[in-house]
């Protein structure tokens, strides 16, 4: 190695100026290590910054939401408290009824359509498909308070519909679209193409290929799709905000006026009762509970398929 | 993929004509398809021109109030956007900045440092917390962290030196303020923007990475010119995806901001945001305000889409960029 060094290094190097260089070199190494090192430490620290709140956060939810959870709390409608009764606060089955009354109506508003343009923008390649395909995508990054204002002007300003389960489930099926379209269009798109052309080859009607090859082969990839746009729309509040109404009876009519737990929280939070106040914690912890059923059985659902076409 | 499904279409044109299939067959499944994507379309052009409509009368007669006003006088008017604009834009920056500086050094910090074993339950942790609803982030930052910044933070920053400039007069201060607004969006949208930046940073290719270390360089200056660089067009992505779910959050920041229609430059005082202010002003509007509020709602629609549009347009050219390379 040495010697190696020695021969290449042009004529006139001397002594001085190879342990300048390697002076040079070992302070930049150093450097370079220090700055490395520094940058890690940086970086686990935004790890510990960034976990702190997010720790507490699901901490205080579980610790303030559990001792809430109590047989009233899913039986009975609201009640406001008195100064006899402070801590009469009934309980939400009324939201926990709107939240899966309005999701139900939603999906049934939403899937259908959702899916049929998502098989459409995958197997089509017209004008009219990749324009669909950009509103869609801009669709779906829209503030969700903007689908509260188009029910509101749609239904209950032009449709004279009135505050109802069917004006919320509207506004969470139009939040919904974009969001089963994009992730139908790409679990059609991953079906391979070999199945597509055996059937054909087999003399299939390009109809009996889509229903019978294509759609059974995304499917897995589709229910994950409207699942997570399901547990989407249970945690909106701003949608359902302005169309809802806000009813406190336990209902599944779509044309009644109906709660959701999300609308709770948010008008529990500012009541002037410590006990509704802390009632609220109860039903954020059964919010964040159907969210995670909801998201952890699409994840189950994508790994197995994953598990499936390998 | 796309191309590939062209190609199928014509060969599946062609061998109906060869085979003469019916066509009766194909056009019903065809025109199922086509309806489904006109009803979309339908609603798409409707949730435009509805929300535009209903706010037609105060864009023909208070155009110059809605963008420039600054006071929100229920139930006659005027009707002023700006201090809404304004605080949507404070609140939405500094959470992004949050949420930026910190998240990229924790989906760095997951990728990079921790143990594998570990990086998975991590990486599925912050997934769940990004699915949390903001409703309940809203509700921890009303609840918990707003006495705690009345009692605790609010006197401590109010202690500094040029505290009037940045946070306002320690005489005021009531919880609920743009700064506490801005911090609770930054912990909100902190989960969305590590979970996309994550799997960006962590699909880049294994090779890239062995090949510049084996050239002696640091695992940082790995990170730094090899990882950052070519990961740039997700984490554009998901700074876009972040900061639009940061303009457009409602109940949270209507729970937390204050509520109160003033263009703020002191962090500490109370104000709002245009969602917000249509999620707790469209309760009791009447009349003109409701084309107010629509109005703002226009403002923000177009917000969003401006966001979309620079966002497509970035990551295209990125991908130009990198195509050339």
């Amino acid at each position: 190695m040495n010697d190696l060094t020695t021969m290449d290094e042009p004529v006139g190097v001397n002594q001085t100026m190879r342990d300048e260089i390697r002076r040079v070199s070992n302070a930049t190494r150093a450097r370079r290590i220090l700055i490395s090192r520094s940058m890690t430490i940086l970086c686990g620290l935004a790890l510990a910054i960034a976990a702190v709140p997010l720790f507490l956060l699901i901490y205080q939810l579980i610790r303030r939401g559990a001792p809430e959870l109590t047989g009233t709390f899913f039986t009975q409608v609201p009640q406001t408290p008195t100064l006899i009764a402070p801590n009469a606060t009934g309980g939400l089955s009324n939201a926990i009824i709107g939240s899966i009354a309005l999701n139900i109506y939603a999906s049934i508003l939403a899937i259908p359509v959702g899916v049929l343009v998502g098989i459409y923008l995958a197997e089509s390649a017209s004008k009219f498909a990749s324009a669909l395909r950009i509103i869609a995508q801009t669709m779906a990054g829209a503030p969700s308070i903007l689908m509260g204002l188009f029910a509101f002007s749609f239904l209950l300003q032009d449709l004279k519909v009135g505050f109802s389960a069917i004006a919320g489930s509207f506004a969470l099926a139009i939040l919904m679209l974009p969001v089963i379209v994009i992730s139908t269009e790409i679990a059609v798109l991953n079906v391979p193409n070999t199945l597509r052309e055996a059937g054909l080859a087999l003399g299939a009607k390009p109809h009996k290929v889509s229903m019978r090859i294509v759609l059974p082969s995304a499917l897995t990839g589709i229910v994950t799709g409207c699942i997570l746009a399901i547990s989407r729309a249970i945690g909106e509040t701003a949608p359902v905000l302005l169309v809802i109404g806000g009813g406190y009876l336990n209902t599944w009519q779509p044309l009644n006026p109906v709660s959701a737990l999300p609308l709770s929280i948010y008008e529990n939070a500012k009541s002037e009762w410590p006990s509704q106040r802390a009632q609220v914690w109860g039903a954020a912890l059964v919010l964040v509970g159907f969210v995670f059923i909801l998201s952890l059985t699409a994840r189950i659902w994508a790994s197995r398929k994953q598990k499936v076409s390998n | 993929m796309i191309e590939e499904s062209i190609s199928d279409l014509a060969i599946r044109g062609e061998v109906e004509e060869e085979f003469g299939s019916s066509s009766t067959s194909r056009t019903w499944y065809h025109y199922v398809l086509l309806g489904a994507c006109v009803l979309f379309a339908a609603a798409s052009v409707g949730f435009v021109g509805s929300i535009l409509q209903k706010s037609l009368y105060t864009w023909e007669h208070h155009a110059g109030t809605i963008i420039t006003g600054s006071g929100w006088q229920s139930p006659t008017g005027p009707f002023g956007g700006l201090s809404m604009i304004v605080g949507t834009l404070e609140t939405s920056l500094i959470a992004l900045i949050i949420a930026v500086v910190i998240g990229l050094g924790t989906s760095i910090a997951i990728v990079f440092f921790l143990p594998r074993r570990l990086r998975n339950i991590v990486a599925t942790l912050v997934e769940l917390l990004a699915a949390v609803p903001s409703i309940v982030y809203g509700l921890w930052g009303y609840l918990v962290l707003a006495p705690w910044f009345l009692t605790t933070l609010d006197p401590w920053l109010n202690s500094w030196p040029g505290h009037n400039f940045l946070f306002g007069d320690p005489g005021q201060q009531a919880g609920p303020s743009l700064l506490l607004a801005a911090i609770v969006l930054g912990v909100m949208i902190l989960p969305t923007f590590v979970a996309i930046s994550r799997e960006v940073i962590s699909v880049v290719p294994q090779d890239l990475f062995e090949a510049s270390l084996s050239l002696g360089a640091t695992k940082w200056q790995v990170i730094r010119k090899v990882v950052l660089p070519t990961s740039r067009i997700g984490l554009f992505g998901a700074t876009f995806l972040a900061l639009a779910r940061a303009t457009g959050e409602t109940v949270a920041v209507a729970l937390i901001a204050g509520g109160v229609a003033k263009v703020q430059f002191h962090l500490l005082d109370p104000g709002t945001s245009i969602a917000s202010w249509i999620a707790t002003e469209f309760g009791e509007a009447q009349g003109n305000e409701v084309s107010a509020l629509m109005a703002l709602g226009v403002l923000l629609m177009l917000l969003s889409f401006a966001l979309s549009l620079v966002s497509r347009w970035l990551v295209s050219r990125q991908r130009k960029v990198l195509a050339r390379v």
